[in-house]
């Protein structure tokens, strides 16, 4: 019978990606660009980041009128008080090719909605906000929000009347970019813990807006694995 | 003959605990545009690498902002920092980017960030 036994498979699929991330990772290990411990240390860092201190940013512009106006001129700095030090948190201490040092704060307000893309790649405030949702990196979402973001911001249940300008910020160079939405109504009183927790990553990302009692984004459609690992 | 040494380094000790782009901070010189200029994003061949976007290119736009110093991409793909310039994020009307947009919709926006080499006065 043990001859029959075989374990789970730990992933549904492996993509051609991760398979030629390996190879150069090893390439780049053994040819001395950076060892494998420095590629342990990076690995661990993206570990740690997630969106919960672009939330609490967010929180505490909606409490603080002076903050907030720190925010919208100087992201990196305001990000320093949600614990966030762009430069030295990473372990290069500048940042990589992808994240540099510079985070934009995009006011909404009731006649202006921002939503955040990057057609070129997949630029992502990652430091404060953790790594990007798989859709965020789909061509689809990329080629069809900035040429028909209303359409898209209503396959995320967002349907926005004609009076709101919706601005696509598209992320093609060093800046990265957050949404600092409208305080909802019915958070009148709230303490910053509470309001922190209804600004989800997708509200941060501009795709929904922040609501009392709901804290969780919305499910995403999972598809079947292409090419399941022939286990 | 000698053999060429090549400061593969010179960028890590630059940006190291003063951040990308704050590392540029000062070397573009003026500005050549200022918040509010009507400008037109050129299309430049871009040989090898580029982030200035297809869709972009010949359509009008406004400066909303001087964003930072830093070499244009398409030096810096090449590991070249010796020419920084101004980047300013600019906003495009969605209907001045996509010909069948909306009419309805007509105040929706696009903003991005590009580079001096890339922008013309209109």
């Amino acid at each position: 019978m043990a001859e029959k036994h075989k374990a789970a498979p730990m992933v549904d699929e492996i993509s051609d990606f991760e398979i030629l991330e390996i190879a150069v990772r090893e390439l780049a290990i053994e040819k001395g660009l950076f060892t494998a411990e420095d590629h342990q240390l990076w690995s661990e860092y993206m570990e740690t980041v997630g969106p919960l201190p672009a939330a609490r940013l967010v929180a505490k512009a909606w409490l603080d009128p002076e903050f907030k106006k720190l925010a919208v001129t100087d992201g990196v700095k305001a990000s320093l008080e949600v614990g966030i030090n762009w430069i030295t948190d990473m372990p290069s201490h500048f940042g990589t090719p992808s994240d540099y040092c510079n985070l934009r704060v995009m006011e909404d307000t009731p006649t202006l909605k921002h939503v955040v893309v990057c057609t070129l790649c997949s630029c992502y405030p990652r430091p404060i906000l953790g790594q990007s949702p798989e859709w965020y990196r789909t061509p689809n979402y990329r080629r069809r929000i900035v040429r028909w973001p209303r359409q898209v911001l209503s396959e995320f249940g967002l349907a926005l009347p004609e009076e709101v300008e919706v601005r696509v910020e598209d992320s093609n160079q060093k800046s990265r970019f957050i949404v600092l939405p409208v305080r909802p109504e019915g958070t009148e009183g709230w303490s910053e813990d509470q309001l922190a927790e209804i600004v989800t990553r997708d509200c941060l990302i501009g795709v929904a807006v922040p609501k009392p009692g709901k804290t969780a984004n919305d499910k995403r459609p999972v598809h079947p694995a292409i090419n399941p690992v022939d286990h | 003959m000698s053999k060429i040494h090549y400061d593969r380094e010179h960028h890590v000790k630059k940006a190291t605990d003063v951040g990308d782009p704050q590392c540029f901070k000062g070397e573009a010189g003026p500005a050549k545009f200022k918040v509010g200029d009507r400008v037109r994003v050129r299309d430049l061949p871009s040989l090898f690498y580029s982030r200035t976007m297809v869709y972009a290119r010949g359509a009008e736009c406004t400066v909303a902002e001087l964003v930072y110093e830093s070499p244009p991409p398409e030096d810096e793909a090449w590991d070249n920092c010796d020419n920084p310039e101004w980047f300013y994020s600019v906003i495009f009307n969605q209907k001045d980017l996509w010909p069948e947009y909306p009419e309805a919709y007509a105040s929706d926006t696009l903003e991005t960030e590009l580079s001096e080499r890339w922008l013309e006065l209109v």
